[in-house]
């Protein structure tokens, strides 16, 4: 995967080289380069990397941004770590919210080619309390030792986490009501379509995407378009309540037996779309074939689990490799059960081409029809244990081109909901139309600039501190965000309340601060006013 | 014989222009990307499906190798496997391109008629408000971006007064089991007028003034006076004699035009989520689907040199000299 350096480079190194042998006598902090999106693909991201630039060129920093197409950016920074400071973000998925991940992007072990800490900070006691916090099954104890963490990374500051973004959905409020909305989906979550009640004679929700799946394979699937309708389609053992608390679902009740051992009792009566009853059978042969088909996208969630075994009519037991604390909220809400009589006949599950790939699962929506550019729809599945709770007889889905159309959509009222965020220009106009009710929920994913910490002058644990004093962010809320968002402190949101400290070291807006703690450290400044090395 | 071997040397110039076309294409995704295997296989594939892929594509042999195979491969129709839809792109793009045609050939065709037919009318209503009127109109549709356009249309015909749907190609969801039958209908048509009218707007100035500048410099020539002089009616002197000598360099922007268009439409699809062709391109660079994106440029392209084809043909029927002269 690595790339022949550059021409370009070579020569810039070569120049950096004589230049340094010239003026040996003091040596000057290096060159700065922040990497972000083009204007096309964020504007946001783009701005902020020229607010922050100037923050840093007022500190005597020479810096330089470079913005680049999305893909080089994920290939420079996590493939290659080629670079030295960049503007990027984590999404928040419903899974994320078990700090497991976010903390994970930190952990010294995750520092290699392709892994989720690319900036390279290890420190030993973070690393300790990642592992420690991982087996802890108590979830008290476990809050204390993930807060204790968070104060280590905003000590050592590696990563800069910018800002939370707000998610903003729009729907129609004349033909539905009660709709649900959770923290980082806002509308476009699982639990609107088993909520919603139809104000009209219309029981067919039209929800608006500027998105397409990438397929509607289990074992497929790696996008969150895909998953975010194939969950509609399939149970899963646990789902996540709008509060995001793990509630039984397919499963009666959950078990634990000790650090390695969960046991979960199914739910009697479940039937797959096709009329036959869901089993045992199912629910190991799902998790047995996962493991066997190796599907990458899972493999954070069924990593840990050794083996699954049958021990009852209606009771399975998993055994786990590692004591693993989001096992629960994780692994089981988001592996689908899948119908043993259907995929075991099937070798391959990742070749099958999308008129051959099985559509059926034992959720309380049936797939009914996929039209690729244009239009899927699911039906209501009147065998399903929440049906009776259901009050729409189908959802059905347009796929737009953009977030314009998607705009569009609702204002000529063709759909109900929006399932993207509404874009900072959209939000004034949405909230003109009195059909239109605006929801805003603050984001858990993050943009974060990191550093890398491999190359100066990110080493230095004040020239981090210095540079975080001159970020302002509260420019880039209100200006770029419109307000619409949250200064960033750690990488576990504020709204993922019962994990986020807010307690950590803030690092305020302040250039003459910054100045005076270089200062301390011994930097000094040249006469065209570049900040030098202590000698 | 001439018009024949004109039609072969041209035939021969595409297939040349299509090969470069090819080649750049190769090498670009190539350059542009850290390792060649990353522009065909992509991460979630199991390592035997990678294996197949690396095979097939002779990912593991030297780059002229590679060269010849994706040669053979692109003559065969074979432009591998989407990353992100994870299924042979063959299968993805053949109704995509039909999209695209439907709604891209009948709007360039109606501003190539319709085009010329105005500028007639303009240089016969010389000095006029009609003609000021036009000249205006007409200047002002080319300027203006079409997805300028197609957003005030959006805005006026689609949200305002209601009256023409703003996204998709018919009324969802919608029975059709071929292509016949999805555009045979009423619906169809309703939501074709809006993008289409949009298209044809914006297309419609160039030929309308091309044809307004090169008829007045006809009417001044010696035979005009002549065809008047004879007794022939005003209206049959420009519609038949004027207008004939008049269209060439018509021609001419059309075949380029039907190069433009073809690019344009990109925009035009987007703002109209018409699930066509330019909508599935923008949708493979969002998600960094080098295979389909390659596969849709390649495609655009043969369509870019067909359309020329197609024009250079009309051209040297209209004036034979073209294809004599360069083949004597």
């Amino acid at each position: 995967m690595r790339r022949p350096k550059s021409l370009k480079t070579l020569m810039l190194l070569l120049l950096v080289m004589v230049i340094s042998t010239v003026m040996m006598s003091s040596k000057l902090v290096p060159e700065i380069e922040i990497i972000t999106t083009t204007e096309a693909y964020d504007p946001i991201r783009y701005e902020a990397a020229f607010i922050i630039a100037e923050g840093w060129r007022s500190l005597g920093f020479q810096v330089n941004v470079r913005p680049m197409e999305f893909s080089t950016i994920l290939s420079k920074f996590y493939d290659q770590q080629d670079f030295d400071a960049t503007i990027l973000g984590w999404s928040g998925r419903v899974e994320r919210l078990d700090p497991q991940h976010f903390l994970g992007t930190l952990h010294g072990e995750q520092t290699d080619l392709g892994a989720n800490n690319p900036g390279g900070y290890v420190d030993p006691e973070y690393d300790a309390l990642f592992e420690k916090q991982s087996r802890e099954f108590d979830v008290f104890a476990r809050r204390e030792v993930i807060l204790k963490m968070q104060e280590i990374a905003a000590r050592d500051i590696p990563v800069n986490v910018l800002f939370y973004r707000d998610e903003v959905n729009a729907y129609n409020n004349e033909r539905f009501s009660n709709y649900v909305v959770m923290a980082g989906e806002a509308l476009y979550n699982e639990w609107t379509p088993l909520r919603v009640e139809p104000l009209t004679d219309k029981r067919v929700l039209t929800i608006g995407t500027p998105q397409e799946p990438d397929n509607i394979n289990p074992l497929s699937s790696t996008s969150v378009w895909g998953w975010k309708f194939m969950r509609m389609v399939y149970d899963k053992l646990v789902r996540l309540s709008p509060d995001v608390e793990p509630i039984p679902w397919a499963a009666e009740e959950i078990i634990p037996i000790d650090d390695l051992t969960v046991d979960i009792i199914l739910r009697s009566g479940m039937k797959f779309h096709d009329g036959m009853p869901v089993t045992v059978e199912d629910v190991k042969f799902t998790f047995d074939y996962y493991i066997e088909k190796d599907f990458a996208y899972f493999r954070p969630f069924y990593r840990v689990i050794d083996r699954t075994d049958i021990i009852g009519e209606n009771r399975v037991r998993f055994t786990l490799k590692d004591p693993y604390a989001p096992f629960i909220t994780v692994t089981l809400a988001q592996i689908p059960i899948l119908p043993k009589h259907i995929w075991e006949k099937i070798e391959n599950p990742a070749d099958l081409s999308p008129a051959n790939t099985p559509t059926v699962g034992s959720g309380p929506f049936m797939f009914d029809r996929y039209d690729r550019g244009e239009y899927k729809r699911i039906v209501t599945f009147k065998d399903h244990f929440a049906a009776g709770d259901i009050k729409i007889d189908a959802v059905e889905y347009i796929i737009y081109a953009d977030a314009e159309g998607v705009f569009t959509g609702l204002l000529t009222k063709r759909i109900d909901m929006t399932a993207w965020r509404l874009e900072p220009g959209q939000i004034p106009l949405a909230e003109r139309e009195s059909f239109i009710t605006v929801v805003s929920v603050p984001d858990f994913g993050y943009y974060h600039l990191t550093m890398n910490l491999r190359r100066e002058p990110f080493d230095n644990l004040v020239v981090r501190r210095a540079l975080s004093h001159a970020i302002d962010k509260n420019t880039i809320i209100s200006v770029l965000l419109q307000g619409r968002g949250e200064p960033g402190t750690s990488v576990i949101a504020p709204i993922n309340a019962f994990w986020h400290n807010p307690e950590v070291v803030k690092y305020e807006y302040n250039l003459a601060g910054a100045r005076q703690l270089l200062q301390s450290a011994g930097f000094t400044w040249d006469a065209q006013g570049r900040i030098v090395y202590p000698e | 014989m001439g018009s024949k071997g004109y039609f072969v040397g041209r035939l021969i110039q595409i297939i040349l222009t299509l090969w470069v076309i090819l080649t750049l294409l190769f090498f670009f995704f190539r350059l542009g990307l850290p390792d060649p295997t990353v522009a065909l296989v992509s991460e979630g594939l199991s390592p035997e499906d990678r294996q197949i892929i690396i095979q097939r594509f002779g990912l593991d042999r030297p780059l002229y190798a590679q060269y010849f195979i994706y040669l053979r491969n692109v003559i065969v129709g074979e432009f591998g496997t989407s990353f992100y839809y994870k299924a042979p792109i063959s299968g993805l793009i053949g109704e995509k391109l039909l999209n695209t045609l439907v709604l891209m050939l009948p709007a360039v065709l109606l501003a190539y008629v319709i085009g010329p037919l105005l500028g007639v009318l303009l240089t016969w209503k010389r000095g006029t408000r009609l003609e000021l009127g036009g000249i205006t109109l007409g200047l002002f549709f080319r300027s203006a971006p079409m997805f300028w356009t197609g957003m005030l249309f959006v805005m006026f015909f689609g949200i305002n007064l209601g009256w023409f749907p703003t996204s998709g190609m018919r009324t969802l969801p919608y029975e059709a089991s071929n292509f016949l039958q999805k555009i045979l209908t009423v619906d169809f048509l309703w939501h074709l007028s809006m993008p289409l009218m949009v298209i044809f707007l914006y297309y419609t100035g160039l030929p309308m003034l091309i044809m307004r500048n090169t008829m007045l410099e006809v009417m001044g020539e010696d035979f005009i006076e002549f065809s008047r002089a004879r007794g022939i009616p005003i209206r049959k002197v420009m519609y038949r004699h004027a207008a004939r000598n008049a269209l060439l360099p018509v021609v001419t922007q059309a075949a380029i035009t039907a190069g433009l268009a073809v690019g344009g439409q990109v925009v035009v699809e987007v703002v109209f989520s018409w699930p066509g062709l330019g909508m599935e391109m923008l949708q493979a660079v969002r998600t960094s689907d080098y295979p389909l994106a390659q596969a849709t440029f390649l495609l655009l392209a043969a369509m870019v040199l067909a359309m020329n084809f197609v024009a250079d043909i009309v051209y040297s029927k209209l004036d034979p000299r073209v294809a004599y002269k360069r083949n004597v």
